[in-house]
């Protein structure tokens, strides 16, 4: 049986978060996630490190907050970090009055907002609709909700951390009112073990209520419904948010060379809900409309949704009334010690959450170290000698790619396998500039056991073509390495190709309908990775 | 004015297959291609009819095609002109020296670069795969820095085919030193072999890796031309006999097949005319009177007395998808497709029911002439072959390239 001090529970940027902060003050801890780091919310945004402007003027706490966490983030984070500034612009719908307060709002919190001319706003965004206006810049940044999770494990894992990914928490095992131990389901293979710990932290998210249910403890999550939209262009170079209250569809945001539009927002009963719809693609497109007017002519990549987790005492409160502010629940005031609940809260706030958690936690543990994950940085910086190195591998512009999703000790094993074999520096994913051996690396990693894993960790799969070519070379590579983990590999085919269909489905339209056409040719017409294998014609 | 018999819309195999048949019938054609359609997606290959509803697959293509739905293009052009659309295509092919193997009576199972097999109808010689069943070791042969070919995938996976289960496979591995630093596709492997020297050279490291005697399964890399030259000298070499497998783009299958056909339209007097983005139609009277290509320089009329419209589905740009609504933009021609989107597509990406989106298409009568929605003939003179048709899934069933020479054929015939 292995045995640890503190589980944590959810594998998300809150929960890797936690771990890191409670490994870095020299607690030991495994993290569980059921699927894949990141699997869940943290990836299933539109991520956008907020600058707090979208919430200043309802709930100034949380826009506070933000504008702390983002300016923390900004510099620990910087490999994940893409600082756009951002604007938010009042559109012809938009109420004037609004502007006042949200101005006056954004001033007591401390987020700076400059107001800049229309014209002004034009020449540095000429996509915009020259409908505006009033536009003000505010210091908004793109995050890559992937990378960051990503990171945080590679920190934590340096000072001892453990995670195990595809396992899932079937009970909490509890002896005179005090945890002592968390039974778990692998559910790749169906083994079921126990972990035995002094201390659990749920950090589940929208599966909060679910967690807690399971030691008869109820915890208020109500998942909320956001689905977003993936454009293969860079729309706009900063983030866009519209000057209104929070509502559908507002919010720009540019990643590299794609933009993601969200979100919408509906209450549901299942957290993981996540299946978009045609009809919520167009009525995003027709509120995007206002910001960006020609937005129907851009290529989308895909659409995606995921869940938020709602908090609330007030079990009525649900959408955008309930609060994004986050709770720290401690269980022994329910009768069990040693279990604690954070839930609410937000990706910008992940970090400060982690370290509310783990203050808690150490305070029951008689930890005196103080937290330092706010001047640390999540991985350290590539050297010049480093990068020199990688530029003989990768062309240029992949070496900085390839250094950033990596961190220096990444990169370090993709260019020994490069050495090793030199064509392995060819493109597996020329979308996403992924080559061969960076793959291979992420496929080796102890948490990746299927593609769509290896994808979360590289972007491959993730661009124009949505893994029209590189899902075949990517099972293929793993293959050839001896890592299909088990699985026959049309397995790994459908599986991959599969993920990529649910976001395709419903903007299946345009060019996206020309990709998938391709796409099926390749996979089911010339592979017949979905055929019969009896074949009686042999 | 010029005017021809047929101007044939669409550089693909249907409509390659059309300006063919139609050249047979000593009409003057002109074709307007923009591209060369899906044959250097997956092209080389003729797919007749796989699997049946339900994914169930069938006995014989010929089996098959009697048992395709109502509103399957089979079902419109019927069996003796399919008959004769593949005898004209295996002609074409044989007079050209690059014949195809296969007949409508019996299933092909090819091996794919997935290590799966895959059912078809007609093959280029170089995937026959009567020495596959015999052998009792097989070969798989790769190229280091061809990143689209994974011989260990195609040995384990073979490994779990019944039929193919007892068999020994062997892995090994030529270096072409093509890579330096760039990407390596199947087409610079296939050129590489195309040149004396990198015949020569690879076969000096074949020799190195394969025993004489050896059955080999290699990417789809026997030379670029549509000939069996590089073929035969490596066979001759080696003793050895090849077989290329069904492999994903760049298809060098698909490429052979082009630039046969092309060059037979090409012998018969069909005039080609490349870059043509034919954008719209001048119609009276129930009737095409000529369409109207759009180029860099200006816009370009092509009259004729009838028009043979094969320019791909979806993926070709013959048929344009909007949220609830499919548009045909030459002659605005009606497609039923369903208005709530939701009902286009599966949720399961792979399954036993094939593509409601991809059955999406063109009515025609028998004829291939285009249909309204009660069945009327719209266009007396036009007439449609291809990808663009409606009712079948050509992914799903395996009948790409079967429909393509079936419908051109037809096609033509009715004009």
């Amino acid at each position: 049986m292995q045995k640890t001090t503190v589980v944590v529970i959810g594998g998300g940027a809150t929960g890797v978060g936690i771990l890191r902060d409670l490994c870095m003050r020299g607690v030991d801890a495994i993290l569980l996630e059921q699927q894949d780091l990141a699997y869940g919310t943290s990836s299933r945004y539109h991520g956008l490190l907020h600058s707090g402007g979208r919430y200043a003027v309802k709930d100034a706490e949380a826009g506070k907050e933000c504008i702390e966490e983002n300016t923390i983030l900004r510099k620990i984070g910087r490999h994940c970090v893409e600082q756009t500034e951002g604007f938010f612009a009042r559109t012809h719908l938009d109420d004037e009055a609004f502007e006042g307060k949200w101005v006056e709002a954004c001033a007591k919190v401390g987020i700076p907002t400059i107001p800049i001319s229309v014209e002004e706003a034009l020449r540095l965004e000429p996509n915009l609709s020259p409908k505006i206006k009033s536009v003000y810049r505010v210091p908004d940044a793109a995050i890559d909700g992937f990378r960051m999770v990503w990171q945080n494990v590679a920190s934590a894992r340096k000072y001892g951390g453990r995670v195990l990914t595809y396992t899932t928490v079937i009970g909490i095992e509890q002896s005179n009112n005090q945890v002592v131990g968390i039974k778990v389901r692998n559910t790749l293979t169906g083994e079921v073990s126990n972990i035995a710990c002094d201390f659990i932290v749920s950090a589940a998210g929208s599966w909060a209520g679910e967690i807690a249910a399971l030691a008869g403890i109820n915890v208020n999550v109500q998942p909320d419904r956001g689905t977003l939209i993936a454009f293969n262009h860079r729309i706009t170079s900063r983030i866009v948010n519209r000057l209104r209250p929070a509502s559908d569809g507002d919010i720009f945001v540019p990643h590299g060379s794609i933009t993601i539009l969200g979100t919408t927002s509906a209450s549901v009963n299942k957290p993981d809900d996540t299946v978009p719809n045609a009809k919520e693609v167009v009525e995003l497109l027709n509120i995007g409309e206002a910001l960006f007017e020609d937005i129907r002519s851009y290529r989308m990549l895909r659409a995606f949704a995921g869940t938020r987790p709602l908090y609330s005492a007030d079990p009525n409160a649900t959408g955008r009334g309930a609060s994004r502010g986050f709770v720290t629940l401690d269980h022994a005031h329910d009768g069990l010690k040693g279990f604690v609940s954070v839930v609410g809260g937000k990706f910008t706030t992940y970090r400060l959450m982690a370290e509310k958690v783990t203050d808690l936690v150490c305070g029951y543990l008689n930890v005196k170290t103080p937290c330092r994950t706010a001047v640390e940085n999540l991985v350290e910086d590539t050297s010049p000698a480093l990068m020199a190195k990688a530029r003989l591998y990768f062309p240029a512009y992949g070496a900085e790619l390839a250094a950033s999703r990596l961190g220096s000790e990444g990169l370090e094993k993709v260019i020994a396998r490069i050495q090793e074999k030199p064509e392995k520096r060819q493109l597996l994913c020329e979308c996403e500039n992924v080559t061969m051996a960076e793959v291979e690396e992420a496929a080796a990693d102890s948490t990746s056991y299927m593609i769509s894993d290896v994808r979360r960790k590289t972007r491959m799969g993730m661009g124009t073509c949505q893994g029209a070519f590189c899902t075949f070379r990517s099972v293929g590579a793993v293959d050839a390495n001896g890592l299909s983990w088990g699985k026959d590999t049309n397995v790994l085919f459908k599986e991959f190709l599969q993920g990529r269909w649910k976001g395709i489905r419903p903007i299946l339209w345009g060019n996206v309908m020309r990709e998938m056409e391709l796409t099926r040719g390749i996979y089911e017409g010339t592979l017949n990775i979905n055929g019969a294998i009896d074949n009686e014609g042999i | 004015m010029r005017e021809y018999d047929i101007v044939v819309i669409g550089g693909g195999l249907a409509g390659l297959m059309a300006a063919a048949a139609a050249t047979k019938r000593g009409k003057k054609v002109t074709l307007l291609s923009l591209g060369s359609g899906t044959l250097t997606i997956g092209g080389g290959i003729v797919d007749v009819m796989g699997y049946l509803e339900g994914g169930i697959p069938a006995a014989t293509p010929s089996a098959g095609l009697l048992q395709v739905g109502e509103g399957h293009p089979y079902k419109k052009i019927g069996r003796p002109a399919i008959e004769e659309s593949i005898r004209f295509f295996k002609e074409i092919c044989e007079q050209e020296g690059y014949s195809y193997i296969g007949n409508l009576d019996k299933t092909q199972w090819i091996p794919t670069a997935a290590g799966t097999l895959k059912p078809t109808c007609l093959v280029p010689k170089t995937m026959d795969t009567t020495e596959l069943k015999k052998a009792d070791k097989v070969t798989v042969l790769g190229f280091d820095a061809l990143k689209d070919f994974y011989p260990s995938l195609i040995a384990k996976n073979f490994k779990k085919i019944p039929a193919f289960a007892q068999k020994e496979y062997e892995v090994v591995m030529v270096d072409p030193k093509l890579s330096e630093g760039r990407d390596v596709t199947a087409l610079d492997v296939a050129r590489w072999l195309d040149t004396e020297e990198g015949l020569a050279s690879c076969i000096e490291k074949m020799r190195n890796v394969i025993d004489s005697g050896s059955v080999v399964i290699i990417p789809p890399v026997l030379g670029t031309r549509p000939d069996y030259a590089v073929k035969e000298k490596l066979e001759k070499a080696l003793g050895c006999h090849f077989i290329e497998t069904a492999s994903v783009p760049p298809s060098i299958t698909g490429l052979r097949l082009r630039t046969m056909l092309v060059r037979y339209l090409k012998k018969n007097g069909v005039r080609i005319v490349e870059q043509a983005i034919v954008a719209k139609s001048i119609v009276e009277d129930g009737k095409c009177v000529a369409v109207i290509t759009e180029g860099v320089d200006r816009e370009r009329t092509y009259y004729a007395k009838s028009f043979i419209l094969a320019n791909g589905g979806f993926y070709g740009g013959g048929l344009l998808a909007e949220p609830g609504k499919v548009i045909e933009p030459i002659f605005n021609l009606p497609v039923e497709a369903p208005t709530d989107h939701e009902l286009w597509a599966n949720y399961s990406l792979f399954s036993s029911e094939a593509q409601p989106f991809a059955k999406l298409g063109l009515d025609v009568d028998e004829k291939m002439r285009p249909l309204d929605a009660n069945g009327k003939v719209l266009l007396n003179n036009v007439y449609v072959a291809g990808r663009n048709l409606r009712g079948y899934d050509f992914s799903f069933e395996k009948s790409g390239n079967g429909v393509a020479i079936a419908s051109g054929y037809q096609a033509a015939m009715s004009v």
